[in-house]
Order: structure tokens, then C-alpha cells, then sequence
């Protein structure tokens, strides 16, 4: 089977003035194409560290990665030509217009001024941004900076879209917003990996999902598997909400984790 | 090639839309500019100081300020908003040359100052600044002076891949001063101290300097112009190198 992402033993260490951090532990993971794939873990877990590894943005210490066929250490660029990224802030130029910043992305990755134009337009319309296109995008709201670091992503109609906590911070109505777009942008075949802090949103938009802890994956299926396979597990009268299932997999209690879910982060 | 243009477009859209940071690079030298010579100019007057050959204290003064004007690094800070922001991070994974990123960066830095040199110097023309070395002459100054803007931002676009800080970055643009002041800026090199003599002949922007002056006060001096072209030719070639590495290796 070819795989959408395909890593085995992935690890990564920095030496910093604290000493040496092991940040991913030895993490593999296999994500099909066409699936949402949802990467959960608390804070300092390694989800971030993992997913820039996967995106180029990072060296790896030891494994290997395969992203849409493709070695990420191997052919860097051939495979940034395959993903579209869309990391934790949302990564976007402030004194540039919406409009601008797109058609960028677009010459950045090849195409030429008329195209990248064109392209801007169409992705604008899918974002719901058209008629925000000429403003400076430091003008721009939490949720539209967020739907238009997901329009720079789409520009070269990547294989595989990552994205880091791509709702965290907005309000309830633009969370609905970018999960109705990542279903409609996954309905045309992209894969897309996503880390998150809020696990309804796993559990709404993902097919499958793995929960990393300490840099290591501690659990990993599809979100009805892991209720399931708890409530056999503990015995549980009622059906588990993912909330428990990612509790039992990093070992936190309800009151421990309770101070840490506000700063939940990769 | 493809790949820099829009990111110098992007970059000069950037500085167009903070003028803010692009004003003082012309007033902060043009003041330096009145400030020395209103202080050095009775000391100096152009009837009976050889080294001025013919012309007034300012035009001897005029190239420390272009220096000056072509050593704020602003394209440096720049990107560390970029690094901050995470904007960096997304032309990192984007297919482009790890080389088009720091020209894209630098070509910019080049225009703005070719504009801000040019800007100066008409500016100055009305006090009695003649450029000596004719519009050739002209040309190469802009030029020189630019190609220094793009050694000093490489310089500090060099520290901030390093530091990823703001603070750090400015700091490190501070030693422009020792620079700029460890050369014949004031006087021509023969007529320094022994010591300040020695400090000059090794730093490199004596002899950018030296080029710059040639060309304002002496017809077309090639040698001296030379040195000039060959020392920002080597140091330009010694920063895009280590920034495309520091590039290259950031994690």
C-alpha cells in the first residue's frame, strides 16, 4: 500500500543551554491517502517537533519520512512541492494584502503572475475572503488570518495538507468554518494531518488519529476503536468520550490535565 | 531567478509600507552630514586644505553618510518578524533556493539604498557638492554604496538566523560605529594618528570609503575605485554564503 505519510523511528534531539531534549522518541507512523489523520498529544508531547520534521521545516536526528511518495531529507523540495503547510501561527506577512500574499505562494512555487492570480481568486472564493482580498492582512481577524493561511496552503494543490491546531484560538463560529472547509478540501482527495488541542475536533473531523506522549505514540486507531477498546478495557458502563480515551493514553487524571488542556499545545 | 523577483517585489512592498523605518535612513546621515561639517568646516576650508581638492568639507563628509545610510540593516529586521511571525517558516517549505530567500531579501536592500544614495546625493548638490568623477562617477557610487548595504544587511540577516532576536539583531548593527569611525572619516588616512592609522588600513570599510570619496572629490581614480568594488565583492561574497548556510542548517 502506498501511504500518504509514511514514518518509521522518527527522533528527533536538540542540545540546548538546559542540556540535551528528546523531543520524539522513535515515532512511526503510516496515514493513507485520503484520510484526516488527527495527531493529539499535551503539551510538549513532540506534535509540533513531528510535524516539522514531516514538512521539511526540520532535521531529523535519526529515521526516515516519506511524504506523497517522497524522502523529506532525501529531496527536500521535491516533496515541499507535494504539501501544503499551515503551522500553529498562522504564518502570513501583515503588510501584505490577502490577495498579495497568495499570489506569492503561488509564484513560489512556480507558477507565473497570470496563474497564481487566477489561482488567488478561486482559493479566495473558497475561504470566503474575496471581498477582504486588497486589505493588509494585519487588519485581519483571528478566523481570517487562519482561513488564509489555509488559501496559501492550497495554492499548488498539494498532496498532503499539514496542519498545526489550524482552530486554535478562533471562536466557535469560525472552528465551524475551517472544519467545513477541511471536509470540502478533503473531499477532493487531499490527505490532510492535523495536530489539535481539542479533541471534539478530532473526533468530528478525523478518520483516524494517534496520541502522542513524551515523544512516543501511546495510542493510535479510529476514534470509535480507541472508545471501544477503553471501554472494554476499564470495563466502562457508558460510551468513553475521546477525552478520556486521550486521558487514559497519556496517563493524566481529569484534575491534572484540567490545568494543563488550557495550554495544551504541540 | 523566477523564484527571487517576487520575493524583491515583496520585500520592497514592505518597505514602501513602513515609512516609518525608511525616513530615518535619510535623515539620520543627512544630519550627521550638517552636524560634521558644521563642526569640522572652518577647521578645513576648501581654499587652503589640499585634500578637499577644490571642493567644501562637506563633500569630503558626504561618503561617511552614504556609509551610514547603507548601514541601517532594516531588511534584517524585517526578517526577524518574519521568523517571529512564522512567515519564514512558510517560505522555508515552500520549493524555493535557499539562495533566492537571502537575495530576495538583499536585492531589496540594494534598491531602497540606491534610492535613499541617489536621494542624498541630489540633496546635497545644492550646498556646492559636486560629484568630480562625472555621472560614470555617479553610477558607481550609487552602485558601491549599495553593494555595501547588502554586505552590512548580510551581515546582520546573518545574526538574526542566528539569534531569531530583535533585540539581538539591533545590537549587533551597532558596530557599524566602531566601523565607521576606525576609518579616515574625518581626515584623509595619512594624516591620522599612527595608531588610528594602523586601525584604519585593516578595516575593510576604509577602503569603501576611500573609493567613495575618490569618486566625489577626483576624477575616475581606478585603483582606489578598484579596491573599493574588490572589498564589498569579497565581503558581499562572505555573507550571502554564510546566510544561505545558516539557511541551510536552521532548524
Amino acid at each position: 500500500m502506498t501511504y500518504a505519510i509514511e514514518a518509521e523511528q522518527l527522533v528527533k534531539h536538540y542540545s540546548g543551554r538546559g542540556g540535551d531534549v528528546e523531543a520524539v522518541k522513535g515515532v512511526d507512523l503510516h496515514v493513507q491517502q485520503g484520510e484526516v489523520f488527527g495527531f493529539l498529544g499535551p503539551n510538549g508531547a513532540g506534535k509540533s517537533t513531528t510535524v516539522r520534521m514531516l514538512t521539511t521545516l526540520m532535521t531529523l536526528t535519526s529515521g526516515s519520512a516519506r511524504v506523497a511518495g517522497v524522502d523529506v531529507t532525501k529531496d527536500p523540495d521535491a516533496a515541499r512541492n507535494k504539501i501544503g503547510v499551515a503551522l500553529q501561527e498562522a504564518g502570513l506577512d501583515p503588510r501584505q494584502t490577502g490577495r498579495e500574499l497568495v499570489i506569492l505562494q503561488g509564484r513560489l512555487f512556480g507558477m507565473s503572475q497570470t496563474e497564481a492570480a487566477d489561482r488567488t481568486i478561486e482559493l479566495l472564493k473558497l475561504v470566503d475572503l474575496v471581498d477582504d482580498a486588497d486589505r493588509r492582512i494585519k487588519g485581519y481577524s483571528g478566523g481570517m488570518r487562519r482561513r488564509l493561511d489555509l488559501a496559501s496552503a492550497l495554492v499548488h494543490e498539494p498532496e498532503v495538507l499539514f496542519l498545526d491546531e489550524p482552530t486554535t484560538g478562533l471562536d466557535p463560529a469560525s472552528r465551524l468554518t475551517i472544519w467545513d472547509e477541511l471536509r470540502r478540501i478533503n473531499e477532493r482527495g487531499t490527505t490532510i494531518f492535523l495536530t489539535t488541542q481539542y479533541l471534539e475536533e478530532a473526533d468530528q473531523l478525523c478518520d483516524r488519529i494517534a496520541i502522542i506522549d513524551g515523544g512516543l505514540i501511546v495510542g493510535e486507531g479510529t476514534p470509535a476503536e480507541l472508545k471501544a477498546d477503553l471501554r472494554q478495557r476499564r470495563g466502562l458502563s457508558h460510551e468513553p468520550t475521546l477525552d478520556e480515551v486521550f486521558l487514559d493514553a497519556t496517563g493524566r487524571t481529569r484534575e491534572r490535565a484540567a490545568g494543563e488542556v488550557q495550554e495544551v499545545q504541540a | 531567478m523566477n523564484k527571487v523577483f517576487p520575493l524583491i517585489q515583496r520585500s520592497i512592498r514592505e518597505a514602501l509600507r513602513t515609512p516609518e523605518a525608511l525616513l530615518p535612513t535619510l535623515f539620520i546621515p543627512l544630519f550627521f552630514l550638517v552636524v560634521n561639517v558644521g563642526q569640522a568646516a572652518r577647521i578645513f576650508p576648501s581654499t587652503s586644505t589640499p585634500f578637499l581638492a577644490g571642493q567644501n568639507y562637506a563633500a569630503f563628509q558626504l561618503p561617511s553618510s552614504l556609509l551610514l545610510a547603507a548601514s541601517f540593516g532594516t531588511a534584517a529586521l524585517y526578517l526577524v518578524e518574519d521568523i517571529e511571525g512564522g512567515y519564514f517558516d512558510k517560505l522555508r517549505a515552500a520549493p524555493v533556493p535557499r539562495t533566492a530567500i537571502v537575495f530576495g531579501r538583499l536585492s531589496a536592500e540594494a534598491l531602497k539604498s540606491a534610492a535613499i544614495a541617489i536621494a542624498m546625493v541630489l540633496i546635497a548638490l545644492p550646498f556646492g557638492i559636486k560629484i568630480a568623477s562625472g555621472p560614470l562617477g555617479f553610477v558607481l557610487l550609487i552602485v558601491l554604496t549599495a553593494s555595501w548595504a547588502v554586505v552590512f544587511s548580510g551581515f546582520m540577516q546573518l545574526i538574526a538566523l542566528k539569534t531569531r532576536s530583535a533585540a539581538a539583531t539591533n545590537s549587533a548593527g551597532l558596530i557599524f560605529f566602531p566601523l565607521l569611525f576606525l576609518t579616515p572619516s574625518f581626515v584623509p588616512r595619512p594624516l591620522l594618528t599612527r595608531p588610528m592609522e594602523i586601525a584604519a588600513t585593516f578595516n575593510p570599510v576604509t577602503y569603501i570609503m576611500e573609493a567613495l570619496r575618490s569618486l566625489v572629490l577626483h576624477d575616475l581614480d581606478w585603483p582606489v575605485i578598484g579596491r573599493g568594488f574588490l572589498v564589498v565583492a569579497a565581503a558581499g561574497a562572505v555573507m550571502v554564503l554564510l546566510s544561505v548556510r545558516s539557511i541551510r542548517r536552521y532548524d
